[in-house]
């Protein structure tokens, strides 16, 4: 088998949180021990709830944050420790699409000007070849050439992400962290978006993470999936099994709570309700961080946090299946 | 009962148009001058400075008189024809003196502000993005700078230097670039953390680049009204210094100096000190309306 574009193993990062003085210094644990690889091609979709830290883990893959501990390799090669410099021809091959199209984008910036940005900072081209490809880039992703010169404001919201989209092609990259790429537009809007992520991936074999909290759009485009719960990755596996049979106790409720798109559907009373709140992610539960809320809880979950371990054709990190 | 296909009916392929964007594309620059221009208080600042820098340019070059130009003979006249702000006790020619005391103030003004501006922004930019120990440092280097009274720097330049314009532009500069640095700085520490800044960053571009390509870019609006205002700020210490003497001495002469000179004949002649005077006010008025104007069209939500 051929080596990841992505491989990740034990990524740590822990904010500081801003206490008072003389005590203790406290951290939310964003990204707890996470490991994970990524083939050409593949798609690994990354759920959770909001603030589990889905979005750390690909902003920490793609080096915005600095990781704490743990390795990340690109085609095989440490990038962890390397500083900006030596990152710089890295940071071509793995980019960024971004949750909403209305920050991200320069609202000083033509759409030319936007994505012809990346090729001059790369020096690609020269500059009449680069107009060319940024209208050629433009007609991939679906917007007319001929509104170069216009600016991030006369677009609409799935325009924008097309915008959004064409800038990180622009760059030939190999991998491709989309953070949420879907929650700021309309359900028509993010089937259109999906798609052509779908289609530029067929065409230039491009590995992404999507990072997102509708399910059913994440299960749609991705092959593999993994269950975040408060920094911890707790499940992880193909697509289809992690939603038809899954085994971790938060995966189970979390899938079913997808909304059925039919008016017959008697499956609700499936549905699994979980107790309490979420724990604050500064203080995350000694042992499985699942372990306060889950009805199969045992002492044995409170005292350590269990491996990630295979079953069947995913991995798991929960003791019932140790 | 319709089936739900029938309640729809499919466009003709002509109207299939739905990437069409029937307005015609601003860039910002021009939004803000239409906007600018509407504000009519504004826009009646623009034109009234506009003439007044336009004739404090040419004006001393095709007047008939030398700025310098002594004759006692017709010393402390009204206005005529001939002379048509009169003449000082000196008889001087007042118009022309106060045509080329309206040049010197301007360019003061201007000059000390676009150098505020470069400092300030460099200078803010930077603490702003950096952040952390730089920010703190040398945000405290400005916070000493600027606990000094400006009085103090202008005098102590002018005991150096002597008392020319380039004194009084330097002194202006030592610590008016404060303001600046200030305000760039702290626009610089909110634009950072949105996403486009993030998006540059993902992109590979350098620090130099993100600061002034994207971020400084987009902190224009406060950096122009801040420098509009920065100006009349600069004419108006400049009239003061020379006013109590410290200024620019004679022969040439600034509006503070005009007015300075018409002093000791306030009784007698008080018209002397009322053409310096108006000259001043009307640029002062006419710069704050300017900065207010495009304070409105820099921001539209802001007000109104």
């Amino acid at each position: 088998m051929s080596e990841p574009v992505i491989r990740v193993e034990h990524l740590k990062k822990f904010f500081p949180v801003k206490g008072k003085l003389f005590e203790k210094k406290q951290y939310v644990k964003a990204v707890n021990d996470i490991s994970f690889s990524i083939r050409r091609g593949e798609t690994l979709g990354i759920v959770g709830e909001s603030g589990c830290g889905k979005s750390s883990l690909g902003r920490t893959v793609l080096k915005v944050h600095q990781p704490d501990s743990g390795h990340i390799y690109f085609n095989g090669t440490d990038i962890t420790k390397l500083n900006e410099k030596q990152m710089h021809p890295y940071r071509q091959k793995m980019q960024m699409i971004f949750q909403d199209p209305y920050a991200s984008l320069n609202p000083r910036f033509t759409v030319g000007e936007t994505i012809a940005e990346p090729m001059e900072i790369y020096q690609m081209y020269d500059p009449k070849e680069r107009m060319e490809r940024v209208q050629q880039l433009m007609e991939t992703v679906g917007l007319k050439p001929d509104h170069i010169r216009r600016y991030p404001h006369e677009f609409s919201g799935g325009q924008r992400q097309r915008i959004g989209i064409a800038r990180t092609l622009a760059l030939n990259p190999e991998f491709i962290v989309c953070d949420e790429p879907f929650s700021a537009l309309d359900v028509s809007i993010q089937a259109q978006i999906i798609n052509l992520l779908e289609k530029i991936q067929d065409e230039r074999k491009i590995s992404y993470i999507v990072v997102a909290h509708d399910l059913n759009a994440v299960r749609h485009i991705s092959h593999n999936i993994g269950v975040m719960y408060l920094g911890h990755l707790v499940e992880i596996g193909p697509a289809a099994e992690v939603y038809q049979n899954p085994k971790h106790p938060y995966t189970k409720a979390l899938i079913s709570s997808i909304p059925v798109a039919d008016p017959d559907y008697t499956g609700l009373g499936k549905r699994i309700i979980l107790e309490g709140e979420v724990p604050s992610p500064i203080h995350v539960p000694k042992g499985c961080p699942f372990s306060t809320r889950c009805k199969y809880c045992t002492e044995k979950c409170k005292g350590q946090m269990p491996e990630l371990k295979t079953v069947g054709e995913e991995q798991v990190a929960c003791t019932l299946y140790e | 009962m319709l089936k739900p296909e029938e309640y729809f009916e499919p466009l003709p392929a002509s109207e299939k148009n739905e990437e069409y964007i029937a307005m015609e594309s601003k860039s910002f620059a021009k939004d803000v001058w239409e906007r600018f221009c509407s504000n009519k208080r504004a826009l009646a600042g623009l034109i009234l400075l506009g003439i007044i820098v336009v004739i404090a340019v040419i004006g001393p070059w095709i007047s008939p008189y030398p700025y310098d130009g002594m004759d006692t003979m017709i010393s402390n006249q009204g206005a005529s024809l001939a002379h048509w702000f009169g003449t000082d006790q000196m008889g001087r020619d007042e118009f022309t003196r106060v045509l080329y005391g309206a040049r010197i103030s301007l360019m003061i003004g201007f000059v000390a502000t676009a150098v505020n501006v470069v400092i300030g922004i460099i200078y803010g930019g930077i603490a702003g993005y950096i952040g952390g120990k730089v920010d703190m440092v040398m945000m405290r280097i400005v916070d000493v700078i600027y606990s000094v009274p400006a009085m103090i720097y202008i005098i102590l330049i002018m005991l150096i230097l002597g008392s020319n314009v380039y004194s009084v532009m330097i002194g202006i500069c030592v610590n008016g670039w404060v303001n600046m640095a200030r305000i760039v700085r702290s626009e610089v520490i909110t634009l950072k953390e949105r996403e486009f800044a993030v998006a540059a960053f993902v992109m590979g571009a350098s620090k130099k680049r993100i600061l002034f390509r994207h971020l400084v870019v987009n902190a224009m609006g406060p950096i122009i009204v801040t420098a509009t205002l920065m100006v009349p700020q600069a004419i108006f210490n400049e009239a003061f210094l020379s006013f109590i003497g410290i200024g620019i001495s004679a022969p040439a002469a600034s509006l503070g100096t005009l007015a300075q000179d018409a002093k000791m004949l306030l009784a007698k002649y008080p018209m002397q000190m009322v053409y310096p005077v108006a000259v001043i006010c009307v640029v002062i008025f006419a710069l704050n309306f300017i900065g207010d104007g495009l304070e409105e069209a820099l921001n539209p939500k802001g007000r109104r």
